[in-house]
Order: structure tokens, then sequence, then C-alpha cells
């Protein structure tokens, strides 16, 4: 639910306590503002009856006497410290033939030593009358409220919130990977303010921490380089001298480790710079003719493993790589193909297909099934083959050039079969190129 | 069909004859420019079994100074040097001595280093950590390119590779090699009578960046074709294989 929603309902909610709350408090204001008006009148009355009684001429069919009862009372029955009082309730109205309500004042006068009571009354609207009054009010208020909630909620987040709508954009497209510090817009709400430095603070803090960490991995990296060199080399002048049989199983398993870690630094290395972004596209280059490249180099290994190669390679297909990237893209995926075929002493003879299209690269090879989830393999050091030879980092590099590039990829493997596609364009996904390819390389499978 | 000329100029397989012909390679003179002295001291060793003058300096300072008084046939130039980017005397070197060949060394292997490098008159570019049998094989490249004046033979008695044709022949008879069985045999001759370990020999078939460490199995399988068919087309088996460790081209059997 959006802030501005959920601020709309709170809001509403609140409203309509307060209008309810609202009503009542109109409502007896109103009744005892009628009340008081009405008893001042009579009180009024009620003076002007004592001054006519006092002066002694006769004003019985006075108008003012219409609605009066004057009666002489005696001392003791006036009430002490109170000089009028009031009632009212309903009472029949003779006037109007009705039951109404009715305002009586009585107030005690003592006129030329003698106690009068004088008694005045009075029909008024009913409060019950004032309530629909009340409540018609209350809606209209209620109504025009709500229409401009409404609205004020759907252009004021506009002006109020669009320094945090800035910022939110600025931070989703944040990288710690970036070059320059991130820019946040200027604010005068003191809230976004705090928030923005912060926030400044804190991917100021995570682009260093990134950049000094990516230093100290290119600076270990580059003075790895140097002893292993050295060490590669002591080996190749070792292995020249005159050495025993087990001296030589021992450098050979010494070069075998220093050949491993050579190669987990190269690749290491070279996902450090993919991420640095070191590889710049210039120009679209043409996949098709790499490709063809690539599965040449890559023909020798095929037939040494007796593989059957099929390809459907489109002509010009252009996709925005680094040439080097399409090379290492295309290197290790047909590498990979053939180095996890099946076994030829399996029995089944081995395939791999490769279908470039200008959606995508699907390649195909047959293989045993893998250890692990297959969209693990992307993962740097899984391996779907635990005891293999490999470093389990080739697809690790694939994975991040189509990250890289915005390729999708994508592995399959259904029974005996392993299918893995890089779609170059975001409406093509890997995923569907896994499914339409599917099926004619099933089909391959079985001839 | 091999002519006296192809002979001369090959001079590679020769060394057991310590004739002028020879004289080529062995005496080639290479100044090694490297901050690290067990690196230096490791390629020195190396090519100076090879019958190679080596010299070695630490600082682009003292690079400057061998270069005004003596003229190499090879340079190998470390990129990173404690006074200052090797690149800077590529420059001086390309305008100065231009005979020299210039091979970059370097432990960045960034892309752009390559590029400058190769730009700036180097000839070719090697990362560290490598096979000392590549340096070498990368040597010899540069140097058949520039100064052997187009004839592009390597020879060993009676096995000579075209390194323009990617032909290979033992005596008259063509030998139908792949790509890659070629660029194995050149290898081995470069680095005749020396172990060549199967790292060396996948790293220096299939370059760096594949994950094929699985790739030793290729590696016997190109060198097995290979010796069948050279056994084939008529000439020795040179190549033996070295207990555990690899392989090697042996100049002294047979012949």
């Amino acid at each position: 639910m959006k802030l501005t929603t959920k601020f709309t309902l709170w809001y509403l909610a609140i409203m309509l306590v307060v209008l309810l709350i609202g009503g009542y408090i109109v409502y007896y204001e109103i009744q005892d503002k009628i009340s008081s008006v009405e008893v001042a009148r009579h009180q009024r009355l009620n003076d002007l009856i004592a001054e006519q009684i006092r002066s002694g001429r006769d004003y019985s069919n006075h108008p003012t006497r219409k609605r009066a009862t004057v009666a002489r009372i005696p001392a003791d029955s006036v009430p002490k410290g109170v000089s009028s009082y009031y009632t009212r309730g309903i009472d029949w109205n003779p006037e109007f033939q009705a039951n109404e309500y009715r305002l009586m004042v009585t107030s005690f006068y003592p006129i030329n030593g003698k106690y009068y009571r004088i008694t005045t009354y009075s029909f008024i609207p009913s409060f019950y009358q004032l309530v629909p009054g009340v409540v018609n009010s209350f809606k209209w208020i209620l109504l025009l409220l709500l229409v401009l909630v409404i609205v004020s909620a759907g252009l004021i987040p506009k002006y109020i919130l669009a320094p945090f709508q800035r910022t939110l954009k600025v931070i989703q497209s944040f990288d710690v990977k970036q070059q320059s510090a991130m820019r946040l817009a200027e604010t005068r709400t003191s809230e976004f303010r705090e928030l923005n430095v912060f926030l400044q603070k804190m991917t100021e803090k995570a682009r260093e921490d990134y950049q000094s960490l990516k230093e100290f991995t290119e600076n270990a990296s580059h003075e790895l380089q140097t002893p292993t060199a050295i060490i590669r080399g002591k080996l190749d002048l070792l292995m020249e001298s005159e050495i025993r049989d087990e001296q030589a199983v021992l450098i050979a398993e010494t070069q075998n480790a220093l050949e491993r870690l050579s190669r987990i630094h190269a690749s290491l290395t070279l996902l450090t710079k993919l991420e640095n972004q070191e590889y710049a596209v210039t120009s679209p280059v043409c996949i098709s003719a790499l490709a063809r490249t690539a599965l040449n180099s890559f023909e020798e290994l095929i037939q040494m493993k007796s593989l059957r190669l099929d390809t459907r390679i489109e002509e010009k297909v252009y996709v925005s790589l680094h040439p080097a990237l399409a090379d290492l893209l295309l290197t290790n995926l047909i590498s990979n193909a053939i180095r996890h075929n099946a076994d030829p002493s399996g029995g089944s003879a081995g395939w791999i297909s490769v279908v470039l299209t200008n959606g995508g690269l699907v390649i195909g090879n047959s293989g045993r099934e893998p250890q692990v989830p297959v969209m693990e393999l992307f993962q740097r050091f899984k391996k779907g083959d635990p005891g293999g030879d490999s470093i389990g980092i080739g697809l690790a590099i694939v994975r991040q050039i189509c990250d890289l590039s915005h390729f999708t990829v994508g592995y399959q493997y259904t029974t005996g079969m392993h299918v893995v596609a890089v779609a170059w364009t975001a409406r093509m996904t890997a995923s569907n190129l896994l499914q339409n390819s599917s099926l004619p390389l099933r089909e391959q499978l079985q001839p | 069909m091999r002519s006296a000329a192809a002979a001369a100029a090959d001079g590679a397989g020769r060394d057991e004859f310590p004739s002028g012909f020879c004289a080529n390679f062995a005496l080639m003179k290479v100044l090694i420019i490297e901050d690290n002295q067990e690196l230096a001291r490791n390629i020195r060793d190396f090519l100076g079994r090879e019958g190679y003058i080596c010299e070695s300096c630490e600082t682009l300072e003292g690079a400057r100074e061998k270069l005004n008084l003596f003229r190499y046939d090879c340079i190998l130039l470390d990129i990173g040097l404690p006074d200052g980017s090797g690149i800077g005397l590529l420059q001086l070197i390309r305008t100065e001595f231009k005979d020299s060949n210039v091979l970059i060394i370097s432990a960045k292997n960034a892309l752009d280093d390559k590029i400058i490098g190769l730009e700036k008159g180097a000839d070719d570019y090697i990362t560290k950590p490598f096979h000392l049998a590549e340096l070498h094989a990368r040597i010899r490249a540069v140097y058949r390119r520039k100064n052997l004046g187009g004839t592009n033979i390597v020879a060993f008695n009676e096995i000579s590779l075209n390194t323009d044709t990617f032909e290979a022949r033992v005596r008259e008879n063509l030998l139908e090699t792949t790509p890659k069985e070629f660029d194995l045999l050149l290898y081995f001759i470069v680095n005749k009578n020396r172990v060549l370990s199967r790292q060396a020999i996948a790293a220096h078939l299939w370059g760096d960046y594949t994950d094929n460490l699985a790739n030793f199995d290729f590696v016997y399988q190109h060198v097995k074709n290979l010796r069948r068919k050279i056994s084939n087309a008529g000439g020795t088996d040179y190549i033996s294989t070295v207990y555990g460790l690899g392989y090697k081209f042996n100049s002294h059997q047979g012949a």
C-alpha cells in the first residue's frame, strides 16, 4: 500500500471520529444556546410583569399576560437563594393542538412587601428536531472534506514527497562499483535532508569499502603473480636436472597444484576485471564469425572425444559485446560442453549442439546428471562433478559476462541432456530459449 | 628438397653442430629488465642453457645505462618497475634501438597494458606466471618474425616447419598436421632437449583463460598423434615421455 493511501485512510478515520464527536458537541451547544436565549427572554418578560404589578395598574388583558401566571405566595414558600428557575418538557399546546416542547420560567419577586410568583412559558422547537439538521450539515462537511482529502492525497505527495522520490530513484540506481559519489537533490524538508545526509554517508562508506577491498584484491592479485611465476620457473628448471622418478612425481604434483592456483587466480582476476567494467563495448561484434572460429579451434578436441557436433549458426548475428568477452563466452561454453560430455566408455555416443540465432545462443550436450542443482553451477567454485579436474569457474565467468551485457542466461538438465542458453535481448529470455530449444534437441538425442 | 639456404637460415636444429649457422640464436643477447631478482635469475638460467647471453637489471635507470652501452637482440621488459612504468622505456627503445625485439612481461594482464604495449611497439606480451619454455618460444617467434628476413623455416634434422604456411615436412613428405599439432611440434623443436610439462604444453596450446585443467588428456592425445604421424612419414621419433612430468624432444636420440 502506498504511503499516501495509508495516510489518507488514517486521516479519513480520524476525520470521521472527530466529526461524530463534533456533531454531538454542536447538537448540545445549539440546544444549550436556544435554552439560554429563551430563558433570558422569559426572565425579561417576568421582570416586566413584575414592574407592571409594582405600578398597581391593571394589566390583566395586556399581551404580556397571554402565557403568564401570576400568583401571590406566602413568604415562607419563597425558595431561598434562588430568584428564578426554569423547567422544560413535552406539554400539550392547545394553540397547535399538539404535544410540543415547552420551556417554562418561574421567577419570584417581593413587591411592596408581598411575594409574587410569576411563571411564563413558550413552546420551542424540540431538540430532537435539530438532529437531522446537524447530521445533514455534518454530512456535507464530511463530503467536502472527503473530496478535498482525496484530491490532496493525489496532488500534495507529488510536491511534498518529490524529494523523497528523487532520493529513492538515486539510491535505486546506486551501485557500490560506481566511480563517482551519489548525488542527491537538495530539499528543504528536514526529515528528507536528514535521510539524504545519512544515505550520502552510508553509500560513500560502502563505496569506499568496496574500493579499498577491490584495490586490496587487485594488489594481492598482482603481488601473487610474481611469486607464482618464480615457483613455476624454478620447477621448470628443476625438471631439467637429474631427478629420480619419485622426485618427478613430487614435481608433477607440485606443478598440478601450482597450475590450479594460477588458474584460479587468473579467473578471479578476470572476474574482478569484468566487475570493474574494464571491457567497454565499442561496437557490436559479429558473434556468428566468432562462433565459427571458436568451433574450429575446438574441432580437434571434439574429434578426439568422438562427439557428434550439430551446428545451426545464423549469419550476421551482431551483439554488443567486447570481442574478447564474446570469445571468452563462446570458449567457456563450448569447452564446458566438450569436457562435461558423456563418457565415451559409457557406450552412448556423445553429442554437442550449437544453435546461434538473433535471439540467442543455445548450447546443448549429452552428459551425466549433475550432482548439484544446475543453476548453482553459475556460482563460483561450484562444480557438477566434485571429483573433476576443473576449478568450477567457467560458468561464473559466463554469468558475469551475461550480467554485464544484460543478457539472460539459463541452464537446464533433462535426462542426459544439458542445455545452456544465453539470450541477447530482454524480450526473449533464456528460459524462452530453453523451452523452444528443448524439443529439437531431444530429437537429436534419440536419432 | 632442403636447400643450403634454408639450412643456413634455420640454425635452430643444429645445436649439435656448433657451426656458424647456428650463431643466430646461440649468440642472441637478451636484456632482462625485471625488478624481481629471483624471476630474472630463472629466465637467465633457462635462456643461458640455450646459449643466449643474458644480462639483467632491476630499474629503468639501469636499463637506460645498459641500453646506451650495448645492443641487445631481445629485451624482456617488466611493466611495473620500482622507478616507473616500463611503457616509457618502450618508447625510447623503439626510437633509439629499432632492431631490438621487445617482449613485455606483466603481472597485470590488463587489457589496456596489452594494447598500449603493443601499440607502442612491443613485439609480444606475456603474463606472469608464465612457463619458461613459453617465454622462450615467444622470444624465438618474435625473433623469427623480425630477423630472418621472411624465411620462416624452423628445422631440425629431417623435420622442417614453415611458420608462414603452417606446413610441416619430414624430408619431402608433407605431414598432415592439425593446427594444434603443428603448434605443438614447433614448441617441441624450439624447446628441444627440455622437459616440457603437460601444464606448459596445455597453456601453450589453449591459453590461460579457459578452465581447462582436463586438457591434459588432450595433450596426451595430441602428442600421441604427432608422434604417430612423424613415424608414419618416416621421421625419427624424437619425442619421449618423461616419467610423471611430461615430454621431451631429444635431439641426441636416433638420427
